[in-house]
């Protein structure tokens, strides 16, 4: 009766019910605060995961729906090279205020270099569409990621 | 799991709908905007069965549980449906949200369902006890209501393998990216021998249900564009009859105006 997904490269269990929300379980069962939950519709990207490589709304996924599946929030990408650059990069063009979106928007930033080393502006754009930011005004977070996508060569 | 089933065949997902109660759980982007508390969901994703794209000689057939980044990605698709697609919310929700659950949700806003309004698609239903292909057109029966019954899944979309290219498509929101459609309209007209072959129009989020009128469409079919000018006066009047906005919003008129004007931008597009 539990539900088996591998979080952040280790295998867990959840006693969690199926119908309850990723967020929520990930936040209280898991500790992984770095899962923001801004508005629970879908529409502001705090809580976004990546899913078998997919970026998604952790809050619209029931529990249900990652059995079997590859989980990975912030807590479990902060450990990775690619982090380290996309780090640097979004530091170097202060591309984080508040920092409330930042979670989220590092792990569309992977999702967009993932599929493509060398996007666009628009390609950028389009990838953290669904990431709201209130702070920054998104010029220096696009920037941040065309740097990564320079410094970074080879490691997407 | 508790409250919750994943199944990982048809098979199996019809035999569990046909005895639990049970919601089937597609993408779950509608679902989990307010999910009932005791809610049992069956988690579709894992059903192969409703996952592929394929053509065979008659249609081209989209598994139900496709999400509208699989949709995006494959090249069978027809760009018109592709388009529709792409310009629903971000890629986070495209990654999950599904053809299958913008087409159960019974809403006149979905964005692919108005695509398969256009192209007359047909669902391919199936429970334990077997199964029926129906015109999309006759699965809306009224606002959030649908003709699916408590032990069906619908399964595959199939789309006649006409061709699709020239399209017109517009969708007018509030907020472009995130918006879910205000207005929208898609319309197939295709040309052969000088003459009007076939034209489909259909319009969204205007009324209850998706509005799609074979009838009025026919006016023009076996046309040429000239003949077609002749007519197109009684053509938008007949449109004009036709769409009967939402009652009781303020929007109402906005939206009918809006209509018409893409009418008259499609044809005129096509030099009608
Ligand atoms: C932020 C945001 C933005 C959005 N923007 C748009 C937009 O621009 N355009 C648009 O059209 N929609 C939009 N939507 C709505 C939603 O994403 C779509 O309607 C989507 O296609 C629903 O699919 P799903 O797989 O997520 O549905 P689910 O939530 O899984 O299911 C929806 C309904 O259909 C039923 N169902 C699903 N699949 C089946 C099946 N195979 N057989 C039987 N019943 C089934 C479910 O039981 C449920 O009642 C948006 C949603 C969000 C949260
Ligand atoms: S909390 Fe999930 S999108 Fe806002
Ligand atoms: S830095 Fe504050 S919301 Fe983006």
């Amino acid at each position: 009766m539990m539900i088996n997904f591998i979080l952040n490269g280790q295998k867990v269990v959840s006693t969690a019910k199926a119908n309850e929300r990723l967020l929520d379980i990930l936040r209280t069962e898991f500790a992984c605060t770095g899962v923001k939950c801004g508005c629970k519709e879908g529409e502001c990207g705090a809580c976004s995961v990546i899913i078998d490589g997919k970026l998604v709304n952790s809050c619209m996924v029931a529990m249900g729906y990652v059995e079997s599946c590859t989980v990975m929030t912030i807590e479990g990408y902060r450990k990775t090279e690619r982090f380290a650059v996309l780090d640097t990069s979004y530091a170097s063009v202060s591309a984080v205020q508040c920092g409330f979106c930042t979670p989220g928007m590092v792990l569309a930033s992977e999702c967009i270099l993932a599929k493509n080393p060398n996007p666009t502006e628009a390609e950028i754009r389009e990838g953290i569409s669904g990431n709201l930011c209130r702070c920054t005004g998104y010029n220096a977070i696009v920037q941040a990621i065309s740097i990564a996508a320079k410094e970074g060569k080879g490691l997407w | 799991m508790v409250n919750g089933y994943q199944a990982t065949s048809l098979k199996e997902a019809l035999k569990i709908l046909a005895k639990e109660s049970v919601t089937p759980y597609s993408g779950g982007t509608d679902l989990m905007i307010d999910p009932e508390e005791h809610a049992t969901f069956l988690f579709l994703a894992r059903i192969s069965e409703m996952k592929n794209i394929i053509e065979d000689t008659e249609y081209l057939r989209i598994g139900a549980a496709c999400t509208f980044t699989e949709i995006i990605e494959n090249e069978l698709v027809p760009e018109i449906l592709k388009e529709a697609a792409a310009q629903i919310a971000a890629p986070a929700i495209r990654n999950l949200a599904t053809i299958g659950g913008n087409i159960c949700n019974g809403s006149a806003k979905g964005d692919s369902a108005l695509i398969l309004f256009a192209t007359d698609a047909k669902l391919r239903l199936v429970s334990s006890r077997g199964e029926r292909v129906l015109p999309i057109a006759e699965f809306y029966l009224g606002r959030k209501k649908t003709a699916l019954k408590s032990d069906e899944l619908l399964v595959e979309i199939l789309i006649d393998r006409i061709n699709l290219s020239n399209y017109y498509y517009k969708k007018v929101g509030a907020r472009d990216a995130l918006a879910i459609s205000r207005v929208s309209f898609a319309a197939i007209l295709n040309v052969a021998d000088g003459k009007i072959v076939n034209c489909m129009t259909a319009f969204g989020a205007v009324s209850d249900i998706i509005i799609r009128r074979p009838d009025i469409d026919a006016m023009l079919v076996g046309k040429t564009t000239k003949e077609a000018k002749v007519v197109k006066k009684e053509y938008i009047a007949a449109y004009d009859q036709a769409i009967i906005p939402i009652k009781g919003r303020i929007s109402a008129e906005y939206r009918k105006a809006v209509c018409m004007n893409l009418l008259r931008d499609f044809l005129e597009s096509n030099g009608i």
